[in-house]
């Protein structure tokens, strides 16, 4: 997390009991979402639960079938001129025009947010240098490799630095070194206060926001920080513990902090408890009592993948997180991240 | 500042619009040369005058009528060229329908006694056409070979009766050659136009007009549907763009172009293909313009009503084949039945020909309203489309 909001911001994004049908089918049902002023906020689910369409509402391309969305203190359908060019927005789809060089599409987006002449000359260098797309400026859009163009369609978009940017999978087919340019630079316009809405298809990008929407089936089934939805997936930290000797955790379910736990082999077993750091002397402590000693003990930290595995079979199966069993954090950990990416 | 914001940004879109068509030149090319590449050939290897149509005349053996192909020639039956006489009628209708004569001319056995008796006498006139106009163009043939038999008829009766003068005393009578007593009128065409244009030259003019239209309704059309295609409408919807914006950025792209278009397209008629250029130079812009201006509120129209680029295509080329059959471009208006000519005054392009054929060629607008017609459609359609479009950039 890079630093969580202050209660004092103001809303920028406010969903409250949305729903949008298509043909009777909701794709967005009941959902309740707020983006504070200067946050990262990502959009995470699964193909088809509802990304697009929430962020297509925000912007004001779809109306809402129920409930209000309010961005920027305005209904996307009643935007002012001055309110739409505060938002940037980078749809899925490349949709700028193959016949115009970098230079001229960047340019001509830069002109539909009404920068003149001079002012978009220096944020079209500006922003080009920034995605290393300077040296292809003079390149007709319809040359440009999948990447080039994701990060021209981001470049058309945040060229007239918006104070809030909603991208659409900007970082979907590209390398994982302009990868983490895209966020650095997320980051850095966070700094300057413009709120970010992204929506991802990697998981693992959770951490690069403040806190995190992972959408399911079209309905919002968890948001908040990404420790928040970790400690919420597995009902709180994880300790990992393997035992000199043979260890049966059943003793361990009476002792006060320590009824979460579950047995992973004949000497090792994972605790889920409020804060690991305290926890862990309390755990050797306690096995002591009983005459075991522990050969390790550390905290496990799982991935996002785990979390949001956990977090949508447990919306699905309609079961609560606290007194459910935490999945293994550990599985699947050696795996390379593009696969757990690609799977999720 | 939101008026230079304003200005920025239907630049932006002129700019954007001009670049992409100019990147795409061979579309321009086959768009404004091919017509004209059309027009020359049709110009050069078209005779201007319809072929004599071939006859074959059947005469009834009693008759004592000449059967040689000659004498008939000799009616000078503009039009038509007798190849063969027969008495055997069915052989004759037989090489009708093998396509060996256009027609075939069933002379009466005795037409002087069945006028005598005071009835007319039958001249059937047998053809084998499905080519309507080629069908009308018989008939008009057929009353002109009666015609010319029946002027016959009257030189025989007036060669007969001045002989008749003549054996009663009447002398002065006997003076008047038969053919004037037969046919005391000939008629002598005097054309009060200032010029007499070629073919290529007459339908050079048209061929601007019809061009001009198509051009702007096809490129404006396919602009959008490839925005709309691509997401850039759904991008507008996110930006500040309004559709005024839009639909003025467009139409002045659009324009600019059409007119640059249209500039050449003029030098090549004048300089090229010898078109006179009677009228004034600013009266025919203005035409342009209008026309222009109207064509590209067309094509709004089938952007904004189609869903996809293939159907823009097919709208397209339907206005483009409306406006060849009821623009006057081929066939006069005034052929149509009325509802049909209100039709045809509704295409930009119905206008757009008369009045620069009158400007080109006459020097003159023979019918001032039209350019108040062209500004009324190009309003109309300008503004159903900006409806359309500003609806479409509202939420879904």
């Amino acid at each position: 997390m890079k630093g969580g909001p202050t209660i004092e911001q103001p809303v920028a994004v406010r969903m409250a009991g949305v729903t949008r049908r298509f043909d009777g089918t909701a794709a967005v049902s009941g959902l309740d979402l707020e983006v504070l002023r200067g946050e990262v906020v990502g959009v995470i689910g699964p193909s088809g639960s509802g990304k697009t369409t929430t962020i297509r509402m925000i912007t004001g391309s779809l109306a809402p079938t129920a409930g209000t969305v309010e961005v920027l203190g305005e209904r996307p359908n009643a935007f002012k001129r001055r309110t739409r060019e505060r938002m940037g927005y980078m749809p899925q789809l490349f949709s700028l025009y193959p016949d115009l060089s970098v230079g001229e599409n960047v340019d001509y987006a830069a002109a539909l947010y009404g920068l003149v002449a001079w002012r978009r000359w220096r944020r079209r260098r500006a922003i080009l240098q920034l995605l290393s797309l300077w040296d292809v400026r003079g390149r007709r859009a319809s040359q440009l490799s999948g990447g080039m163009k994701r990060r021209l369609e981001l470049a058309a978009a945040m060229v007239h630095e918006p104070d809030l940017l909603i991208l659409d999978e900007p970082t979907a087919g590209i390398d994982p070194m302009l990868r983490r340019t895209v966020w650095d630079e997320i980051h850095r316009l966070k700094d300057r206060g413009v709120t970010s809405l992204v929506t991802t298809q990697y998981v693992t990008e959770a951490e690069e926001c403040d806190r995190v929407a992972l959408l399911s089936e079209g309905r919002l089934i968890a948001y908040g920080t990404p420790d928040e939805l970790r400690r919420s997936a597995l009902g709180g930290e994880v300790v990992e513990v393997t035992m000199q000797t043979l260890f049966d955790v059943a003793t361990l379910r009476q002792t006060t902090g320590f009824e979460q736990v579950r047995q992973t082999g004949p000497r090792s077993f994972q605790l889920v408890v409020d804060d690991a750091g305290t926890a862990t002397p309390d755990a050797i402590q306690a096995m002591a009592e009983r005459g075991a000693e522990v050969e390790s003990i550390r905290e496990l930290r799982p991935t996002f993948e785990d979390v949001f595995t956990a977090l949508v079979d447990r919306s699905r199966s309609g079961v609560g997180a606290p007194g459910a069993a935490p999945p293994d954090p550990g599985a699947d950990n050696d795996s390379p991240p593009e696969d757990r990416e690609a799977a999720a | 500042m939101g008026l230079v914001k304003l200005i920025v940004r239907i630049l932006a879109i002129v700019g954007k619009e001009v670049v992409e068509v100019m990147r795409r030149p061979g579309a321009i090319l086959s768009l404004v040369l091919g017509p004209f590449l059309i027009l020359a050939v049709f110009g050069l290897g078209y005779q201007g005058i319809k072929r004599d149509l071939t006859a074959i005349v059947v005469v009834d053996p009693a008759s004592k009528l000449p059967t040689d192909a000659a004498s008939y020639q000799g009616l000078d039956v503009r039009g038509i060229t007798v190849i063969d006489v027969t008495t055997d009628a069915g052989s004759a209708e037989q090489r009708l329908r093998a396509d060996q004569a256009d027609v075939v001319i069933e002379v009466p056995a005795d037409p002087l006694s069945t006028i005598e008796s005071g009835k007319q006498a039958e001249l059937r006139v047998i053809t084998d056409i499905t080519d309507p106009v080629l069908a009308n163009y018989t008939s008009f043939m057929a009353e002109t070979i009666s015609s010319a038999l029946n002027r016959e008829i009257y030189r025989i009766a007036a060669e007969q009766g001045e002989q008749y003068a003549v054996n009663i005393g009447g002398k002065d009578l006997s003076k008047v050659p038969p053919e004037v007593v037969a046919s005391p009128t000939t008629p002598v065409v005097v054309n009060l136009a200032p010029v007499q244009p070629s073919i290529v030259g007459f339908y050079g003019v048209a061929a601007l007009a019809l061009v001009l239209q198509h051009l702007a309704v096809t490129l404006i059309a396919l602009s959008i549907v490839r925005e709309r295609a691509s997401g850039a409408i759904d991008r507008f919807r996110s930006s500040p763009m309004r559709a005024t914006e839009l639909v003025i950025g467009k139409v002045l792209a659009f324009g600019l172009l059409g007119a640059a278009i249209a500039a050449i397209s003029v030098w090549l008629l004048v300089s090229l293909l010898g078109v006179p250029m009677l009228g004034s130079p600013a009266v025919i812009a203005l035409v342009i313009v209008l026309v222009l201006v109207a064509s590209l509120g067309l094509g709004l129209l089938i952007s904004v009503v189609s869903d996809s680029e293939r159907q823009a295509v097919q709208l397209a080329l339907l206005t483009l084949l409306a406006s060849m059959f009821f623009s006057g471009f081929v066939l006069h208006i005034e052929e149509f039945q009325p509802a049909v000519q209100v039709a045809a005054y509704l295409l930009p392009v119905t206008h757009g020909i008369s009045l620069l054929q009158g400007e080109f060629l006459s020097g003159t607008l023979a019918h001032p309203w039209q350019l108040v017609a062209l500004v009324g459609i190009a309003g109309s359609l300008l503004l159903v489309s900006w409806t359309l479009l500003w609806r479409e950039l509202r939420p879904e």
